[in-house]
C-alpha cells in the first residue's frame, strides 16, 4: 500500500467573516495551501478533491458544493465530492482522500472542508445544530447539541467525581493557547473564575463550556509519499488511521463516559501506525464542549478511563506539558468552522512538526509524532490520524 | 432550512410517543426501545413482537436547558419556564430513553430518582399539538 504525505496546507483564519462566502474563504485557503509547498505545485497535478462541509454554505450550495468550489480556484475539471459526517465532516474528507492515494488510484489530491456559519440567524442556527444529534427521539426531548454533551458530562461527574473545575480548566488552558495563535476566533485568556461564572447553557455547562460559531475554510494537500520530495524535503506523513461510528442517540449507547467511535478509530490508527498513545508528542482534539476533550483523554489511549480530569490537574495537556493538547486552540478558542475542523487540525500539525508555528510561544518543540481527532456530533462518528515528520 | 420532523413522520411514531410500544426480539428476548430494523441486542433478528413498556424507571443523566439555548420547538416552553430538565431514564425493561422531566424542582433532581412516565403536551409546530412522554418523580402512595 502506498504510504501518504503532506506536501502542503493551509487555512484562513477563524472567526466572523460578514465579506466573504463559501467559495471567498475556500480559495484563500487553497491559494496558502499551494504558496506552502516548498518546492511549487503546478495547480494541473491535482486530480481530486475531498470537501467537508456540513451546511454548505448555511444551505447556500446544497447540491454539488465541491465542483463549484473547485471551479472556482481554476480545477473546473478534476472529480470533486463534498463529504459529510457533521462536526467530522472534514475528518472523513480527509480519511477518503487518504484512502484514496493509499489505494493507488491517485497520486496527489486535496482534502478541504469550510463552513459559513456566522450568516446564521440565532434561530436557523438551532435547526442547523440539532441536525446532527437523532432529531426524533433527542431533540424532540427538547434537548439540544449541548444539553446532550451536558448529560455526559453530568453521568462523568456521578462516575469518576469530575467537578466543575476540571471542566473550566479545559476552557482555561485552551483560551491560553487560542491566545498565542494569529488565526484564532478568541484570541484572550480567561481565568479560572471566569470560566466557572458565565451564563448557564445546559447544566453544568455555562457559555466557556461551548465551542462559538464560526467561519472558516482548510485544504491540505497530499500525495503518494513516493513523489513528495518533488514538492518538499519536510513532507509530514500520515502513518495511521481510523475511523468509526456510533449509535447517534447516546440513549442506545452501553456507556456515557468513553465514546466507542473514537475508541474504534484510535486503535485501528495505533495499529496501523505501529505506536502506542504514550509515543504521541502532542494532539489537536475535538472540544466542541470541555467534557469531549476530557472524554477525548482516555479514548485515546493517554489515560485510563475516569482518570482524564487527573491529566488536567497535573497541566500534563498545557503548552509546556508532556503531552500538549490543543495547542491551537481547539474548538473552543481557535473556532469550529465545522467542515474544515478536521481539516484545520491536519494544518496545525503539519506546521507544528515542521517547527513552522507563527510565533515562537506556541511552538511546540522536538514533536515528532502527532494525533488528530475529528467527532461527529456527539460521537456518532469519529475519525483518528497519526502524523510524523523524518528524522529524530 | 435544517432539520424537522414532519407531521406525518410524527404519526408514524405515535405508538412510541403515546403508549412506549417496544419491540421484544424473537431471537434474545430483549426489548428495543426505539424500534430497530434488527435488534440491537443480539444483532441476529428482525423478528419482533410488540411490547408497551411499563413507564417506570429513574433518571441515568440528565441536564437543565437553559431558556435561550432550547431547540426552535421548544422556544414557547423555554420562554414560559425560563429553563426545563431533560434527562436520559433507565427504563426498568432495559431501554434507556431521552425525555424531560416534569412535576419536579430543579434541587429534587438526581441521577437515581425513580420516576414514572405521564402524557404530555411536548410541542405544538405547523399548528399540530404533538404529545408524548415526559416522565415526573414516582408518587409514593398515599398512607391510610
Ligand atoms: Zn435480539
Amino acid at each position: 500500500m502506498p504510504e501518504v504525505a503532506i506536501i502542503g496546507a493551509g487555512q484562513t483564519p477563524y472567526g466572523d467573516f460578514p465579506l466573504k462566502g463559501v467559495k471567498e474563504l475556500f480559495a484563500e485557503a487553497y491559494q496558502e495551501a499551494l504558496a506552502s509547498v516548498d518546492k511549487g505545485l503546478d495547480p494541473n497535478l491535482i486530480q481530486a478533491l475531498f470537501l467537508g462541509s456540513l451546511s454548505a454554505g448555511n444551505g447556500f450550495q446544497l447540491g454539488q458544493l465541491a465542483p463549484l468550489l473547485a471551479g472556482h480556484v481554476g480545477l473546473p475539471d478534476i472529480p470533486a465530492v463534498r463529504v459529510e459526517n457533521a462536526c467530522a465532516s472534514g475528518g472523513f474528507a480527509l480519511l477518503t482522500a487518504v484512502q484514496a492515494i493509499a489505494s493507488g488510484a491517485y497520486d496527489l489530491v486535496m482534502a478541504a472542508g469550510v463552513e459559513k456559519m456566522r450568516d446564521v440567524s440565532s434561530v436557523q442556527s438551532k435547526y442547523w445544530l440539532g441536525i446532527s444529534g437523532d432529531t426524533e427521539y433527542e431533540r424532540l426531548a427538547g434537548s439540544t447539541f449541548a444539553g446532550i454533551y451536558a448529560a455526559m458530562a453530568r453521568r462523568y461527574m456521578e462516575e469518576y467525581g469530575l467537578k466543575k473545575e476540571h471542566l473550566a480548566l479545559v476552557a482555561v488552558k485552551n483560551h491560553r493557547n487560542g491566545a498565542l495563535n494569529p488565526k484564532a476566533q478568541f484570541r484572550r485568556e480567561i481565568t479560572l473564575e471566569t470560566a466557572l461564572k458565565g451564563v448557564e447553557v445546559a447544566y453544568p455547562f455555562n457559555i466557556w463550556d461551548c465551542c462559538s460559531t464560526t467561519d472558516g475554510a482548510a485544504v491540505v494537500i497530499i500525495c503518494n509519499a513516493k513523489k513528495a520530495k518533488d514538492f518538499t524535503n519536510r513532507p509530514v506523513k500520515i502513518i495511521g488511521w481510523g475511523a468509526g461510528s456510533d449509535y447517534l442517540a447516546i440513549h442506545d449507547r452501553d456507556s456515557l463516559t468513553s465514546l466507542k467511535a473514537v475508541k474504534n478509530a484510535a486503535q485501528t490508527a495505533y495499529q496501523m501506525a505501529g505506536i502506542k498513545p504514550q509515543d504521541i508528542d502532542f494532539a489537536e482534539v475535538h472540544d466542541c464542549f470541555t467534557i469531549a476533550e476530557i472524554l477525548a483523554y482516555a479514548d485515546l489511549g493517554f489515560c485510563q478511563e475516569g482518570q482524564a480530569h487527573r491529566l488536567l490537574e497535573e497541566g500534563v495537556t498545557s503548552l509546556e506539558g508532556r503531552l500538549p493538547v490543543n495547542a491551537s486552540g481547539g474548538l473552543k478558542a481557535k473556532g469550529h468552522p465545522i467542515g474544515a475542523t478536521g481539516i484545520g487540525m491536519a494544518c496545525e500539525i503539519f506546521h507544528q512538526l515542521r517547527g513552522e508555528a507563527e510565533r515562537k510561544e506556541r511552538q511546540i518543540r522536538n514533536g515528532r509524532t502527532a494525533l488528530s481527532h475529528n467527532v461527529g456530533g456527539s460521537g456518532g462518528s469519529a475519525t483518528v490520524f497519526i502524523y510524523q515528520r523524518e528524522g529524530e | 432550512m435544517g432539520a424537522h420532523i414532519s407531521v406525518p413522520m410524527y404519526q408514524r411514531s405515535l405508538p412510541q410517543r403515546y403508549r412506549l410500544v417496544g419491540l421484544k426480539c424473537q431471537k434474545c428476548g430483549k426489548i428495543n426501545f426505539p424500534p430497530k430494523g434488527t435488534c440491537k441486542y443480539c444483532r441476529a433478528s428482525t423478528e419482533f413482537i410488540e411490547v408497551p413498556l411499563s413507564g417506570k424507571g429513574y433518571v441515568y443523566t440528565y441536564t437543565i436547558i437553559a431558556g435561550g439555548g432550547a431547540p426552535p420547538e421548544f422556544t414557547d416552553q423555554a420562554l414560559i419556564q425560563g429553563s426545563y430538565p431533560v434527562a436520559i431514564i433507565q427504563l426498568e425493561e432495559g431501554p434507556r430513553i431521552m425525555a424531560q422531566l416534569v412535576e419536579v424542582e430543579r434541587e429534587e433532581i438526581k441521577i437515581g430518582l425513580p420516576v414514572e412516565a405521564v402524557f404530555r403536551r411536548i410541542y405544538e409546530e405547523e399548528g399540530v399539538i404533538r404529545y408524548g412522554y415526559k416522565f415526573r418523580p414516582v408518587v409514593p402512595p398515599c398512607k391510610p
